[in-house]
């Protein structure tokens, strides 16, 4: 790392000009000083992602629609192929709501902590909730709003705001014996619109979409929902990372001009610290491996590569 | 300046942060606080077979709908938000679509919280509430007259055109509860070589508005016009143990004798008696939730 830091720009001008000024530009931990882009497809994992969740969430509706019975239920809990599945938020409140503790909610919540831990945490949040899609492209609107100076600014909030309100509603669901959240959680909502048609509680998910676009961008799944609390926590253990090839690395920060949640780029990108995204906040979503010209961030299951 | 400036825009930045976190968190207990009194509704719904006590029930239900997906009838429906207090918790309009109770209640083995309680494995066991006389001024068997007669009298005196599919009902239980010699007029009045499904909708084909006089007198000429409507009990699906008695009563004014359907403690308020009464408002209507005691009846 010290010898690319080192390397004489001076010199380097006269020879090759334009890579020297690439080099002085760079800010950041990457060793790659050549400026030759290797060709990706910019937008791959993008649209395998939304494929994916839109075929998930299709799955759900089938099951009702056409009495194709392999995902059964919404996303609150299902059935896939006749094996329980609990969203271990709601399994929670239910649990302390009720103060009844029923081996099927058990073991639904057991199958998708597994299922998760397997799949990399908030890859449930990219990859199978609908209101993510839906937000992000209110987040591109939003973006675009900014860009032509509609909006003046996207405001910030805090991002524990969603551990705080983890905690509450589950004190809440003690303290009342209602599960409170399930009201106003716009996942649960829009999965039981697919399977079941829509309510007037539409206004809600709609309101909460202006929000995002108008004022805070991204700020339900950003500073707010607890749904995705839980597979944040199960993100931190599992395995399925985004790997960082140091060498590979130009630094040209495109990978944290497209994530949805930059901070967890941090400790890899900018200080160089960390062969892996991490972070159970990163949602294994793919834009970033999508944005790097370089190649320097994959798909990897951690610890696999050293033990072969 | 520039650094006032700018120590100033970070005051208020981390200000804004700050407050509007304690913002968000005093609006998420306020919600939670003010949502259970105020999300209560006032009329109980009515609740799938085996359903927890319902502060209980909404406590544990985790909305996913598994119970509507399994219903093979197709009855349950699941509360929006202006029904109160269980946003995405199933309910039955009986009027609209009974509960038949299934063999072996597919809702209660789909439901992953034991919302509606496993205990419970056939429908005889369910304790969805009660059904009540609510209506004895409009209900047929306390006037004593026969159900068919009733309905097709209406089907002559309406407007509107006949609907095949209520007419083919009609038909088949009139068919079923015809005497041999009642047959043999059938079989002769539509020339007739046998009775059978397929003649019943030979019958319908040729059936038009002049041919309902002849089908309400011929109706109630029948054996079984002789007694009054006992619709309730016939399509209930509980059978070992009438839920439904009819007993004589005498009207303590006038003297007269008269038949009243008496709800048992077999009854588990599956509501098909309320869907199936043929007055335009039920006459017998599902109490959700209540509990039969000797005073109900």
């Amino acid at each position: 790392m010290s010898k690319v830091q080192g390397t004489p720009v001076a010199n380097l001008s006269a020879v090759q000009p334009s890579l020297a000024k690439s080099l002085r530009k760079r800010k950041g931990p990457g060793l790659r000083d050549v400026s030759i882009r290797e060709n990706n497809a910019p937008n791959k994992w993008r649209f395998i992602r939304w494929g994916f969740l839109i075929f998930i969430n299709f799955l759900f509706f089938a099951s009702f629609y056409f009495d194709i019975q392999i995902l059964e239920g919404s996303l609150s809990a299902s059935r896939l192929l006749g094996f329980h599945m609990a969203d271990p938020f709601a399994s929670f409140q239910i649990m302390l709501a009720s103060q009844l503790v029923k081996v099927n909610l058990v073991i639904g919540m057991v199958t998708v902590v597994i299922i998760y831990i397997i799949l990399g945490g908030r890859f449930f949040c990219s990859w199978v909730c609908p209101y993510h899609l839906l937000a992000e492209f209110g987040e591109m609107l939003h973006k675009s709003l900014i860009k032509k100076k509609i909006i003046k600014k996207n405001h910030v909030f805090d991002r524990n705001i969603k551990y705080y309100f983890y905690a509450i509603f589950l004190i809440l669901s003690l303290v009342t014996g209602y599960t409170a959240f399930e009201v106003i959680n716009p996942v649960s909502m829009l999965s039981r619109l697919f399977v079941y048609g829509p309510g007037i509680i539409l206004l809600w998910v709609v309101f909460l979409l202006a929000f995002e676009v108008l004022y805070s961008r991204r700020a339900w799944c950003r500073y707010f929902c607890p749904v995705g609390v839980s597979y944040n926590l199960i993100g931190w253990v599992s395995p399925f990372k985004i790997k960082w090839n140091i060498n590979k690395c130009s630094n040209c920060k495109k990978c944290q001009r497209v994530c949805m949640v930059p901070f967890v780029l941090q400790e890899t990108v900018n200080k160089g610290k960390a062969e892996y995204v991490v972070s159970g906040e990163c949602t294994r979503c793919g834009l970033c491996i999508d944005a790097c010209e370089d190649g320097a961030l994959k798909y990897n299951i951690r610890y696999l590569d050293k033990l072969i | 300046m520039a650094n006032q400036k700018v120590e100033k825009g970070k005051l208020t930045r981390r200000n804004f942060f700050k407050g509007s976190t304690l913002v968000m968190i005093g609006g998420a207990i306020a919600y939670g606080a003010a949502s259970v009194p105020a999300l209560r509704s006032e009329e109980l719904l009515l609740r799938p077979p085996g359903a927890l006590e319902e502060d209980l029930f909404l406590a544990s239900c985790i909305k996913c709908g598994q119970c509507l997906q399994v219903c093979p009838p197709q009855i349950i429906m699941l509360a929006k938000i202006d029904q109160g207090f269980g946003l995405g918790t199933p309910y039955i309009v009986p009027r609209e679509g009974a509960c038949i109770l299934c063999k072996g209640l597919p809702c209660v083995l789909a439901c992953p919280t034991g919302s509606l309680n496993h205990d419970i494995s056939e429908g005889s066991e369910a304790e969805m509430g009660l059904a009540v006389i609510s209506k004895p001024e409009t209900c047929l068997s306390i006037k004593g007259k026969d159900d068919l007669v009733y309905e097709l009298e209406n089907l002559r005196d309406s407007k509107q055109s006949m609907e095949p599919e209520k007419l083919s009902t009609i038909l088949t239980r009139l068919i079923n509860k015809l005497t041999s010699d009642e047959l043999e007029q059938w079989k002769q009045k539509w020339q007739l070589e046998e009775i059978s499904v397929q003649t019943i909708s030979q019958v319908l084909a040729k059936l038009d508005k002049e041919h309902i006089s002849w089908l309400v007198d011929f109706t109630t000429g029948t054996q079984q016009a002789a007694e009054a409507c006992k619709i309730c009990l016939e399509t209930c699906p509980i059978k070992e143990e009438n839920p439904i008695v009819f007993e004589t009563r005498k009207d303590a004014q006038s003297g007269k004798e008269y038949v009243i359907p008496v709800v048992q403690k077999t009854c588990v308020g599956c509501g098909v008696c309320e869907m199936e009464c043929p007055t335009p408002e039920p006459s017998i209507t599902i109490v959700p939730r209540l509990k039969w005691k000797e005073e109900t009846a």
